[in-house]
């Protein structure tokens, strides 16, 4: 009969040390999962090859503020077209490239590589990976739906005249932008995993991604147009009309009457609404996916 | 104390049926599980380690039950799957070193062990290029080291030498026979070839067809015989003649004679004769039994009954 602690009288190799100090378990191995999926957002600890695409599309996201700075800074401070509320309007384009380029990703290459294995024999719960994973990736996109929010929000305040003025007046842009950056990450990045999740291939999972974000855009202005009562709906179901809606519904700003959110006459404080409807919806679908797929 | 216990162990897939009604109980050191491919060998540790529920049974690993305490038990357990399963597009060190964080050590620790245990397993310089480079070698290197770097106390290894050349093998093996010898650190290894078994592991446990077919210390299943092998240099036909002459039953088996051994005098009979002819000893040893030839049997029958 062998010994009860296999270890008793073994010899060690120089070199080799049993490992006696802490192991923290499942939230250090989430929040491990969580670092190592946003490092790899961005190709951080990856050749240069892979940093190339997020690196430029983040800048193209931040050059509508940094513009706004500059001609604010050139003409004084009282140019204000570019702001925190609108600025989703100026930015579409390099968040839909950064979902459809980086979120395929996110999860994919542990599915084409097989890690997924390694993970789920390692202290972790099959939603705790998900989770890790869905959060690494809605932090990476805020830098692009949140970072340049609050540049414009400092910025404006440094280069205005009278600082304190400035604070007095505008503070709640600063938890508005908070609010609306981080709401917009959660539901153009939670909507683009759950594609991704289930798209199957990559090359799918972008052009689903791409999909959802663009070609919903004047499918639901068309609707909005011509499809009456029932088509105004459509802007609730355009991921873009909608997260304008909400960024309207937190900087508590009317829509201008040429927006397809004036156009279609739904009430402003829908779209926060149905935007967490659409959260928690993705947000199921990815835990669905990694409940049931074969580890 | 064992390390793993299952009661009615059964999965199916579909209408195929993995495992059934499998009890097992393994005391620590090193075991082989052994099956030919599709035996459920892959599927019991996939169990074990909670990646798969199963149909029905139950199964302790390390005294935690697997489905209720998966996460705290595989705190201390280290996986090397038979597949590939190491991203490309990142260094050995790099991976390695967030597969430790992953089950739960800290940064410096995880640092720490990620450069011991590549170090262990025989990778250097290497270490620090994108894992897509390797050959299989050093892929079968990485992925022994990240299931080993958290320093578990039961290691499952899904046929570890797959894909290697027989240097590669040999090396492999060779890890692994140190890593539970020296290190104290339990090992399941799933394999379906005997020779690995015998090489490495104390004990075997034998499934077919999803069912415990034999269990035991490996000295069990390859005890001595009691026939004697000998091999000589020269004229070997003259020494069986010789033997035979003294009332020994001889066999030939190519270029070895077989003898039944009765006791230390036919190791002194066959050295003197093989002196009076002058013929060189070769080999003069008690035959012991392969472990094929005790499966051949059992999984034939096992075939025949299917």
């Amino acid at each position: 009969m062998p010994p009860a602690d296999p270890r008793a009288g073994a010899i060690y190799d120089l070199g080799y040390r049993t490992y006696e100090g802490p192991r923290l378990g499942r939230p250090a191995a989430a929040l491990a999962l969580y670092t190592f999926t946003l490092r790899g957002c961005f190709g951080i600890g990856r050749r240069t090859g892979a940093k190339v695409i997020p690196f430029t599309v983040t800048a193209f996201a931040f050059i509508p503020a940094l513009i706004q700075l500059g001609v604010a800074a050139l003409l004084g401070s009282r140019v204000d077209i570019i702001a925190p509320w609108n600025y989703l309007g100026y930015s579409e384009v390099p968040v839909a490239l950064f979902c459809a380029g980086v979120a395929p990703e996110v999860f994919g290459r542990d599915l084409r590589y097989r890690t997924l294995a390694l993970y789920f024999s390692r202290p972790l719960l099959r939603s705790d990976y998900a989770l890790a994973k869905a959060a690494a990736f809605i932090t990476a996109l805020a830098v692009l739906t949140l970072g340049p929010l609050l540049l414009l929000v400092i910025g404006n305040g440094l280069a205005s005249d009278d600082l304190a003025g400035y604070v007095a007046d505008r503070w709640r842009e600063l938890p508005q932008s908070l609010a609306a950056g981080l709401a917009i990450a959660a539901v153009a990045g939670l909507g683009s995993l759950a594609i991704a999740a289930w798209a199957g291939r990559r090359a799918y999972a972008t052009v689903g991604i791409a999909a959802w974000f663009l070609v919903t855009l004047p499918l639901a202005n068309i609707l909005v147009e011509i499809g009456g009562g029932a088509g105004r709906y459509a802007a609730w179901f355009s991921p873009f009309d909608l997260l304008y809606g909400v960024a309207l519904a937190i900087f508590a700003h009317h829509p201008g009457p040429d927006s397809i959110q004036a156009r279609a006459g739904l009430p402003i404080a829908t779209y926060p609404l149905l935007a967490a409807l659409h959260a928690g919806a993705a947000l199921g679908l990815v835990l669905r996916r990694f409940q049931r797929v074969q580890a | 104390m064992h390390i793993i216990e299952t009661a009615g162990l059964t999965r199916r897939f579909g209408t195929i049926t993995a495992l059934e009604q499998l009890d097992l109980a393994v005391p620590p050191g090193i075991t082989g599980l052994v099956g030919a491919n599709g035996a459920g060998k892959s599927t019991l540790i996939r169990i074990l380690l909670g990646l798969l529920p199963p149909t029905s049974g139950t199964a302790r690993v390390l005294g935690y039950d697997v489905a209720a305490q998966g996460t705290q038990l595989r705190q201390f357990v280290g996986y090397m799957p038979e597949h590939d399963c190491l991203p490309g597009d990142v260094s050995a060190t790099e991976f390695v070193a967030h597969m430790a964080r992953v089950t739960g050590l800290p940064g410096d620790a995880a640092r720490e062990r990620t450069a011991e245990t590549l170090r262990h397993v025989g990778l250097f310089e290497e270490r620090y290029r994108e894992i897509r480079g390797y050959s299989t070698g050093m892929k079968q290197r990485v992925k022994l080291a990240q299931a080993l770097v958290h320093d578990p106390r039961l290691l499952f290894l899904d046929e570890p030498t797959n894909g290697l050349d027989p240097a590669g093998r040999d090396d492999m093996l060779d890890l692994i026979r140190r890593t539970g010898r020296e290190f104290g650190i339990s090992i399941v290894m799933a394999t379906h070839l005997l020779g690995e078994i015998e090489r490495v592991c104390d004990q075997v446990v034998v499934i077919d067809g999803g069912r415990l077919l034999r269990q035991g210390p490996l000295a069990d299943f390859t005890a001595a015989t009691g026939t004697l092998l000998v091999e000589v240099e020269g004229d070997d036909d003259a020494l069986v003649d010789a033997l035979r002459a003294q009332g020994f039953r001889v066999e030939r088996d190519g270029r070895y004679l077989l003898l039944p051994v009765a006791g230390d005098h036919v190791l002194d009979a066959v050295r003197d004769a093989a002196a009076d002819l002058g013929c060189g000893l070769i080999r003069l040893e008690r035959r012991r039994q392969a472990l094929e030839d005790l499966f051949r049997p059992e999984l034939e029958a096992a075939d025949a009954a299917r």
